[in-house]
């Protein structure tokens, strides 16, 4: 564990942008979200959980796949400095795990990289995740009902604990040791640090609320499936998607051209979400999910049940965001409450 | 890394009208590059992304089997705004496709049992795959029977082809049209009431369903009905798709991903997703 003092900060990010380009936490607009560092001075320290989630410096919002003129297809130059990522919070960090199975892995065909995505993987495999734990956790977090909690470092290579006194960053993962153990002239965390760190650990999980009881809900969703319960949820939702493109975990997209045929353009794929009907829809005018509801009842369905079949994993990490940007006020806690306690 | 979001290409070879409305087409394609050729391996049932720059991308099952190497063989009905392109293509474009993609009719499960294959309208593409190759291969099968329905004899796709099967005796083949027509003197009826009529015994054999929602909608019941399992009815599914490799969630249903785990389904797996039909 190594000890940053408060005002060395900005040096040791400069470390970092040395080789790397480094992401933290900014205020775009009205909006905190990451951003690629320019100037370390610039970085907000005390931003909490972004507003708009993490998942975009490596699955952007809309993200060339490659350009074309006429028949033929060049690919697209991209930065190839590793990132860093400064400030991610543990939900977040999850989060990218997550991704991860869906684009980095070939867990479908093990071996077979027709099922890797490459787009994702030049991006995540190589980064470095400094994950910063919660001191101070928010009424829309809920991460503690999926076994984790403001401390957790799962899916982080660095843990990072404010003290306010410096930052003490403790390597998790293989690729946070070796980077870590090649750093030279930082400090290691003195007793007191780990004594401060262990205290504001314990406040910060006093401040959770208590964690809702989750077990079998794959099984309790998959029963409720055809129950009125979805047309109570579902009757306040107005399908307008914000939490799914808010969401940190959601991934699904759609794959456009941009430039008409046998002219030049590119090819880009875009966040898209199963609560539009567009995303169903076939060419016969066919909608397998026709009904506000039934594209609302997908979205869960996902999340807690199909997910935990593939993967043994929620598809959610309590993050909150989609609670804060629902404009009916349709919170998923309340969702899987109602779910938890309906008769199949 | 490979890269599956990037098509290979392909050129269009010979293209068949099939229907006196030009509204189906059949694209026979082939590689442009001798490594891609030899990459591409397949099995009847799995499907391709064709992929036009500059229009976008739909999926199509592959209509010609494994064992005929030189050429890619797609039927592609005129639809909307990707399927109309298609047709304005002429002998010599060239175009970009992604795949194999998806599973296949388990065709090893099947050797030494009979096949019943089960067709409506233009989607006997991929069935044609399976028949071709199960022809190749006659030696490992038992009877196959092909039960196959259209609205009107004119709508039937690879008439040539079918007339060639009609001469053989190791393949029986039933054709059946909605309602009589001038000249027509085969079955007359839908496919579920011509397949409950023929009533193929259950005894040591398979079946294979492709055709419209309905027409499989009305016709599992009767194989139920003949008493055949679960587990020995096999069907491909079609949904909306875009990556064709399980990442863009479009074609979800219940756990799977139509891409990757189907299109080709038992019935004894369908039944365990709400979902599915
Ligand atoms: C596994 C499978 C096998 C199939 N096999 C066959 C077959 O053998 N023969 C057959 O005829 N049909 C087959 N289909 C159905 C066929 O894929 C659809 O009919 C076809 O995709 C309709 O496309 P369209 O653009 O003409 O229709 P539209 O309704 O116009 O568009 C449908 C979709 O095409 C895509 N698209 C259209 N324009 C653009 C654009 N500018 N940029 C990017 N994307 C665009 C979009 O996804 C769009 O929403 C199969 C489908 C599946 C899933
Ligand atoms: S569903 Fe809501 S709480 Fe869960 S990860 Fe997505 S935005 Fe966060
Ligand atoms: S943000 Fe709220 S209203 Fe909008 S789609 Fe999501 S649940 Fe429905
Ligand atoms: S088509 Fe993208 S997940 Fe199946």
């Amino acid at each position: 564990m190594i000890r940053i003092e408060k005002e060395r900060i900005d040096e040791f990010i400069r470390t970092l942008m040395e080789t790397r380009a480094v992401y933290a936490p900014a205020l775009d607009g009205k909006n905190t979200m990451f951003a690629p560092v320019e100037d370390p001075a610039g970085i907000d320290h005390n931003i909490f959980n972004t507003d708009k989630s993490p998942k975009e410096i490596f699955f952007p919002h809309s993200e060339v796949l490659f350009e074309y003129e006429g028949e033929e297809i060049k690919k697209v130059e991209r930065d190839v400095r590793p990132i860093v990522v400064w400030g991610l919070r543990g939900c977040d960090a999850r989060s990218l795990r997550l991704l991860d199975k869906v684009f980095g892995s070939a867990w479908q065909k093990p071996g077979n990289d027709m099922f890797e995505d490459p787009y994702w993987k030049e991006k995540y495999d190589d980064a470095i995740i400094f994950g910063t734990a919660c001191n101070e956790p928010r009424s829309t977090c809920f991460c503690n009902w999926f076994g984790s909690g403001p401390h957790d470092d799962a899916g982080m290579d660095v843990k990072v604990v404010d003290t306010e006194e410096a930052f003490i960053l403790d390597p998790v993962s293989e690729k946070g040791k070796k980077f870590i153990g090649s750093l030279k002239g930082w400090a290691e965390a003195t007793k007191k640090d780990l004594a401060t760190i262990k205290a504001v650990r314990e406040k910060a999980e006093g401040l959770m609320g208590e964690a809702f009881g989750m077990e079998g809900i794959a099984e309790k969703m998959a029963d409720l499936f055809f129950k009125p319960v979805w047309d109570d949820i579902g009757a306040k939702c107005v399908n307008c998607g914000a939490c799914a493109f808010i969401c940190s975990t959601c991934h699904c997209f759609d794959v456009q051209d941009e430039g008409k045929k046998g002219k030049k353009g590119k090819r880009i794929r875009i966040w898209d979400t199963c609560m539009f009907p567009l995303f169903t829809k076939e060419a016969s005018g066919h909608n397998p999910r026709d009904m506000s509801k039934d594209r609302l009842r997908q979205r869960f369905m996902h999340k807690f049940s199909y997910f935990i079949s593939n993967y043994d994993e929620h598809l959610c990490t309590g993050c909150g965001r989609c609670v804060s940007v629902c404009p009916v006020n349709l919170d998923i806690r309340d969702v899987v409450r109602a779910v938890m306690t309906s008769e199949a | 890394m490979s890269n599956t979001y990037i098509p290979i290409q392909m050129k269009v070879e010979r293209i068949e009208i099939e229907d006196p409305d030009k509204a189906l087409r059949t694209f026979d394609l082939v590689f442009v590059n001798e490594e891609d050729k030899k990459n591409f391996e397949y099995m009847p049932g799995q499907f391709c992304e064709w992929s036009l720059l500059g229009l976008g991308e739909s999926p199509f099952g592959i209509a010609s089997s494994p064992t005929e190497t030189d050429f890619l063989r797609f039927t592609v009905s005129r639809t909307g705004s990707v399927t109309n392109e298609i047709h304005y293509l002429r002998e010599g474009d060239t175009i970009g496709i992604r795949g194999p993609m998806g599973n296949w009719y388990p065709v090893e499960k099947f050797k030494g049992g009979n096949v019943v294959i089960i067709g409506g309208g233009f989607a006997f593409t991929t069935l044609r795959s399976l028949i071709v190759y199960m022809l190749e291969h006659r030696e490992d099968y038992g009877d196959i029977t092909v039960i196959y329905g259209a609205r009107a004899p004119e709508l039937f796709i690879y008439k040539d082809e079918i007339s060639e099967w009609q001469k053989r005796d190791d393949i029986d083949i039933q054709l059946t049209i909605d309602n009589p027509a001038d000249g027509w003197d085969g079955r007359t009826g839908f496919v579920p009431a011509v397949t409950k009529e023929i009533a193929p015994s259950t005894e040591n054999t398979w079946v294979v369903v492709c055709g419209p929602p309905i027409m499989i909608k009305f016709t599992l019941p009767v194989l139920s009905e003949l008493k055949f399992a679960d587990d020995r009815i096999y069907t491909s599914l079609e949904r909306r798709m875009k990556c064709g490799i399980g990442k863009c969630g479009r074609c979800n249903i219940g756990s799977k991903y139509i891409c990757i785990d189907g299109p080709v389904f038992s019935l004894a797996e369908l039944k365990k997703i709400p979902e599915a039909f």
